[in-house]
């Protein structure tokens, strides 16, 4: 190891101390012994060496303990049994005393180090488990690829202490955003533990770690780990970083199912939106489109021949389909783009009472017969939204209400402040809707009971409406009008506070 | 005016040029039609006709810049024609020099509409002295406004934003043109502000102003006075 270097006479220390701690151990205890030994016999001396023995099991390694005891042994012969101050090896008794001393420090020593042992692994795996949970629990926590790599990168760095960096992997099969300073020999590595899915160690300074992150199918990402210390890639601090590792490949696996399923779902719903289209549409098409062919072929056929009033009506047919037509892809055109995720509504702060005159505005012909009634407060917050959407809201609520009531009942548009929003209402004192077709008649291409006979729909207003509303965060229903009728609700989104523009009513330039 | 009013037809769909055609001579216009910008151009250096109607999608050169280009050295109307769905473009037509727009489709008796109004009030320096249009009296000099005769009492801004609309009435004035005229060019975005003097200058010259007759509001665009 490249780091060796740093410490020799650390090293050499670290080799000196069970002697050293043995020794300490021997000498103390015989310290003891010659106190008590004017007042004591020979077996209370030997009891303190191995107590003496006992307590240096517990403390030290094996090896201490053993030098202990076999020092404790020399020592209590040479001081305690006669004749004193000489090794002397004769007395059977004594030495089976002197024996004893030594298995007990043998036994003691390895049942208290297999305790430490598995003291320790149990706080390591401990906090290797609580490690891993909380990098688990970070890693749901969601996001994009990089986030959940910078998210592990930050865990790693906090639980190893060291430099980490995590390279992600692009789809083609290299790695991405490789820094500058990264050396020849790391990238190697790196590569080379992308490459073989296995980690790759380093003999030199640098990233002396590399880790691939493996998902389902390929390898997702490599993590390089940079430590002062040495790295035992065979050891619980290998397992932690690869199970981290795997954390990340799961999270980014994760993701991309979840994407994917998304992504299948839309795709469902599109297909299923097309199919129900064509068959709803072909028709729809096909219709005006066969009347406007078969009128503008009599007109020509018959060039001169037809009498004003027959070419009119087949003029006036002609013009009218096409108008539906025109309508009819409008609608489409708008609901596909409201459908579409990436819709980006281009919102301005509007008065509502401006959206409600241009609405009425467009429909004055329609409207003029009718009983229409107005409402709308004069402080009424500024509204934040698209005006022509939100126009169209209105256009679509009002014909409905012109085309599905009797001519002779009345319409009221009405709109009202409340916490946030502004409510809007379009009522009239038609015939009403069958509470079970309230929620469904916001469907596309679902048509209500009592709409089935009239011609010119094709059930796509009132899906337009609501794809408008929500597109701005707001809600829509229908209810029922107190008296009668039909109430149609919607409410838009009112433009912060903090944005409005106060006008001082007193005129600055002339 | 001159008896019979040039309109130069600026549309690639020959369908449409055609109808256009049809339409605008049985109305008593001289049409001249191009089918890309770059005939239109052409055609104005031959004679410059008395209106444009300009279709914004063209093949060859983009609508708008076929409006800086003509607008750069002539003073007729222009009447864009785009499809509904492109607010933008419009409000882009207006500021680059349009004088007016019609969505696509549209009926004949619609254009024919702003193609008479565009003409009966072609752009001119901002007329001083008596301005009449619809039941709107103006009396620029003494600063008097009078709806059906009778006097409304406006305050100076008031009246210089109802001066600009009346003076181009019949066509749409966007919110830019109005904040620039009225309040200076610094102003130009505070759209806002435009809307509560609309409020208030509403109040004063329409019967009802949650349904008004007299100052239109082109949603996302600007304002146009009933002619």
């Amino acid at each position: 190891m490249s780091l060796s270097g740093l410490g020799s006479s650390a090293e050499t220390g670290q080799r000196l101390k069970p002697y050293l701690l043995a020794l300490a151990c021997v000498v103390s205890s015989s310290l003891v012994a010659l106190l008590i030994a004017p007042f004591s016999s020979l077996e209370d001396e030997v009891m303190v060496y191995l107590l003496g023995d006992v307590l240096a099991a517990l403390r030290f390694d094996t090896k201490t303990s053993v030098l202990t005891a076999a020092g404790g042994i020399l020592a209590c012969d040479f001081l305690f049994i006669p004749p004193r101050m000489a090794f002397a090896w004769t007395d059977a008794r004594k030495m089976l005393s002197l024996l004893a001393m030594l298995v007990v420090a043998v036994v003691v020593s390895g049942l208290s180090q297999r305790l430490r042992h598995q003291e320790k692994v149990a706080r390591r795996s401990a906090s290797a488990t609580k490690a891993l949970y909380e990098l688990n629990v970070e890693l749901s926590g969601g996001g994009d690829v990089r986030q959940l790599a910078a998210v592990t990168r930050r865990r790693l760095e906090r639980l190893f202490g060291g430099q980490v960096l995590v390279l992600l992997g692009t789809p083609e099969g290299t790695l991405q955003g490789v820094p500058a300073e990264l050396s020849q020999a790391e990238l190697g590595l790196a590569e080379e533990a992308w490459g073989t899915g296995f980690g790759a160690q380093a003999e030199l300074a640098g990233y002396a770690m590399w880790c691939p992150v493996l998902g389902i199918s390929q390898p997702l990402a490599v993590i390089g780990l940079k430590l002062e210390t040495r790295f035992a890639q065979k050891s619980a601090q290998g397992l932690l970083l690869s199970a981290c590792a795997r954390e990340l490949g799961t999270a980014i696996e994760r993701m991309r199912l979840a994407k994917a399923a998304h992504r299948a779902r839309l795709d469902a719903e599109t297909e299923w939106m097309r199919s129900s289209l064509l068959s709803a549409v072909s028709h729809d098409l096909k219709t005006p489109l066969a009347g406007i062919v078969a009128s503008g072929t009599t007109l020509l056929e018959h060039e001169g021949k037809l009498d004003a009033s027959a070419s009119r009506r087949l003029v006036s047919g002609i013009v009218r389909e096409g108008e539906r037509l025109g309508k009819l892809l409008q609608n489409l055109l708008s609901l596909s783009r409201l459908e579409s995720p990436a819709i980006a509504l281009r919102k301005t702060p509007e008065a509502v009472e401006d959206i409600v005159a241009s609405a009425l505005a467009r429909l004055d012909d329609l409207l003029a017969p009718r009983k229409l009634t107005v409402e709308l407060p004069d402080d009424l917050p500024w509204v934040l939204v698209e005006p022509a959407l939100v126009e169209q809201v209105l256009l679509n609520l009002l014909e409905n209400a012109l085309k599905y009531t009797p001519p002779s009942s009345s319409i009221e548009v009405s709109a009202e402040a409340s916490a946030g929003v502004v409510k809007l209402r379009v009522a009239d004192s038609g015939p009403g809707i069958a509470e079970h077709e309230r929620e469904k008649v916001f469907e596309k291409f679902f048509r209500g009971t009592g709409a089935a006979m009239k011609d010119g729909g094709v059930g796509l207003g009132l899906a337009i409406c609501r794809a408008v509303v929500r597109a701005h965060g707001g809600g829509i229903a229908v209810s029922e009008r107190r008296g009668g009728g039909t109430l149609v609700e919607f409410t838009l989104p009112v433009m912060p506070a903090s944005a409005v523009m106060s006008v001082e009513p007193s005129e600055v330039s002339a | 005016m001159m008896d019979s009013p040039v309109v130069l037809v600026v549309e690639d769909d020959r369908d449409m040029r055609s109808a256009l055609g049809v339409a605008l001579r049985g109305r008593g216009y001289d049409v001249v039609e191009a089918s890309t910008g770059s005939q239109a151009l052409a055609k104005f250096r031959e004679a410059p006709p008395n209106l444009m109607i300009l279709d914004l999608g063209l093949p060859d050169i983009d609508g708008i810049d076929v409006t800086l280009r003509v607008r750069h050295e002539h003073e007729l109307p222009i009447i864009v024609l785009s499809a509904r769905s492109e607010e933008e473009q419009q409000v882009r037509a207006l500021d680059a020099g349009a004088n007016d727009f019609v969505s696509k489709p549209f009926r004949e008796g619609e254009l024919m509409a702003r193609v008479r109004a565009a003409l009966r009030y072609a752009p001119r320096a901002r007329e001083y002295g008596e301005i009449e249009v619809g039941d709107i009296r103006m009396d620029t000099v003494r600063r008097r406004a009078f709806v059906n005769d009778v006097e409304v009492e406006l305050t100076p801004t008031e009246f210089k934003l109802l001066h600009v609309l009346i003076s181009e009435a019949g066509r749409v004035v966007t919110h830019q043109q109005l904040l620039t005229e009225v309040w200076g060019a610094s102003c130009k975005n505070e759209v806002q502000y435009l809307r509560v003097y609309m409020r208030q200058l509403r109040t004063k010259v329409e019967e009802n102003a949650t349904r008004p007759k007299r100052i239109m509001t082109v949603l996302g665009v600007g304002y146009r006075v009933v002619p």
